[in-house]
């Protein structure tokens, strides 16, 4: 008899076991996980907390949108080659498939003593353990005049899907052929690094299809291309030629909304006719505001092994508000991954169990360089115990060799996927 | 504790809980046991932001139902990603971040029953 079968036998009889103690389920069935957020990152934790208590756990999310709306894809509504329907997906089937209880409403506040969230509209609730999942807030006051123009509809972000979208597009629309679009990008770390890019070519693509004079410019406070450089700068030479120019270190501190100009740490002034000017970022209001933010005041120090805040015990945090580990994106596909290792955390705690102490997190992430072809990067991150952090796997990992339209059916599928992961 | 998750657990990879298998056999323990299922889901959870919860993909959406593959038939291709045998796009470069115990693990929760 080999080693293996002699222990797979003794699994068998330990099972059996196992089997025989069923009497004794895992009790969380009154335990309260609230979670906040239902982006990737919370609405996929409320699901996994569900699934993996068996549907015992108690879980609330608290959202204030009606739906979800994806912020992958959503360039591709900017650029006007796909719809806001096509980038919406309804919460109730959490409620539906999976009993989640569903509250429409904001965290104004955290009890840590009292272990409750008070929400906007009064109501206090209990939890046992929290999930706090805000996404990022945009840092406005750092741009001089920027939260002014913001105010006088001169210049809008986009980047939290939803109406902005649709918006950035409308003034696409109306500018004249000719006209110069200008993009700014803060300095890393920001909410999806290949976005800006991508934003780029959306933008070129609409552009060449329908005002062939005009520009894109893009202006970048960090030294070269975030994510996908190489990728990025053949895409624009080859698909757009002329139409895309590229500055690196240019760091925008003001902007005037008057006369539309863009002011910067060292160069000279530019004028566009639509400003996408998208400032430094930081963990979402609610995380700062509760005091759990203690990497420089912005993100999360979490551990890695159940996503625990280092600053506060049972509230867990997920997604684009942490402070992330080495070459770990912020990213949705990211967020959906941290979700599954905290939820099983979570449920393990919750019932007495040991956390697993290897956990895994992928990314995947694809880049539209037009309507239809794709650029993708993905990674594999281990958990390293010694390190206490997650690590990319040496060999792993990697990207596409040029952008392909199979690769742009993948990324539908990708989305299609994740967004039934995270909330059907 | 439901028959079909007991009957889940005993269809558990013999390779990955024979990491274990000391641990088991002198503490042979409902706790434990749910633990090592649960970060098996887990594990296996990291495939389905592209094939779907359990492994049960959205129909139509131009990804490869692996839902239909038997455990042995997921765990050669994904070995087969793994060391390059079979090309693909973005499969070859995740399959190298996974141990082989890991594939092994995941191949055993998401092949067919």
């Amino acid at each position: 008899m080999n080693r293996r079968h002699f222990l797979g036998q003794s699994l068998a009889s330990a099972g059996l076991l196992a089997g025989c103690a069923s009497s004794a389920p895992i009790n969380i069935s009154k335990a309260q996980v609230v979670v906040i957020g239902g982006g990737y990152g919370g609405a996929t934790a409320a699901k996994y907390i569900r699934m993996f208590s068996n549907n015992t756990a108690q879980v609330t999310l608290i959202e204030p949108n009606t739906d979800f709306i994806s912020c992958p894809m959503s360039n591709l509504v900017i650029g006007g080659s796909r719809t806001m329907a096509e980038i919406t997906s309804p919460y109730e089937n959490l409620s539906k498939r999976h009993g989640v209880k569903l509250i429409k409403d904001m965290v104004e506040s955290i009890d840590q003593k009292q272990k409750t969230v008070k929400l906007a509209s009064g109501s206090t609730i209990k939890y046992d353990k929290l999930v706090v999942s805000p996404g990022v807030n945009l840092m406005m006051d750092q741009i001089k005049g920027l939260a002014e123009a913001n105010q006088a509809g001169v210049t809008i972000q986009a980047w939290k899907a939803g109406p902005e979208t649709i918006a950035l597009h409308q003034q696409l629309a109306a500018m004249r052929d000719g006209g110069v679009f200008a993009i700014s990008i803060p300095e890393a770390p920001f909410r999806c690094p290949p976005g800006p890019y991508e934003r780029a070519c959306q933008v070129a693509s609409y552009f060449k299809k329908n005002k062939p004079k005009s520009k894109v410019l893009i202006f970048d406070a960090n030294a070269d291309i975030v994510s996908k450089a190489g990728l990025f700068r053949k895409a624009w030479a080859t698909l757009y030629p002329g139409m895309i120019e590229y500055h690196p270190k240019f760091n925008v501190v003001a902007v005037d909304a008057k006369t539309k100009t863009l002011k910067f740490e060292v160069q000279d002034d530019v004028k566009a006719d639509v400003l996408n000017i998208l400032p430094l970022m930081r963990a979402g209001d609610i995380a700062v505001k509760s005091g759990i933010a203690n990497a420089n005041g912005r993100w999360v120090q979490v551990n890695f092994l159940n996503f625990e805040a280092t600053a506060a015990k049972d509230i867990h945090v997920l997604g684009d508000s942490i402070q992330v580990a080495p070459l770990m994106p912020k990213s949705g596909h990211m967020a959906n991954s941290h979700a599954k290792v905290a939820a099983a955390a979570i449920v393990a705690e919750l019932g007495g169990l040991e956390v697993n102490s290897a956990p895994v997190l992928t990314n995947t992430c694809y880049s539209f360089v037009d309507a239809t072809q794709v650029v993708h990067v993905a990674s594999v991150h281990q958990y390293n115990a010694a390190e206490k952090t997650f690590k990319t796997v040496p060999g792993s990992g990697g990207l596409s060799p040029e952008p392909t339209t199979l690769e742009g059916i993948y990324a539908w599928g990708w989305a299609k996927n994740i967004w039934a992961d995270s909330l059907a | 504790m439901p028959l079909i998750h007991f009957q889940q657990l005993m269809k558990l990879s013999a390779i990955n809980l024979s990491l274990l298998g000391l641990t088991l056999i002198t503490s042979p323990s409902f706790a434990q046991t749910s633990a090592n299922n649960m970060n098996n889901r887990s594990l296996a959870a990291t495939c389905a932001n592209c094939h779907g919860t359990n492994g049960v993909v959205v129909p139509n959406s131009g990804m490869a139902d692996i839902g239909q593959l038997s455990k042995d038939e997921m765990l050669t291709k994904l070995m087969a990603y793994k060391s390059g045998a079979q090309p693909g796009t973005i499969m070859p470069q995740l399959a190298k971040g996974y141990t082989d115990e890991q594939l092994n693990t995941i191949a055993n929760v998401l092949g067919k029953k």
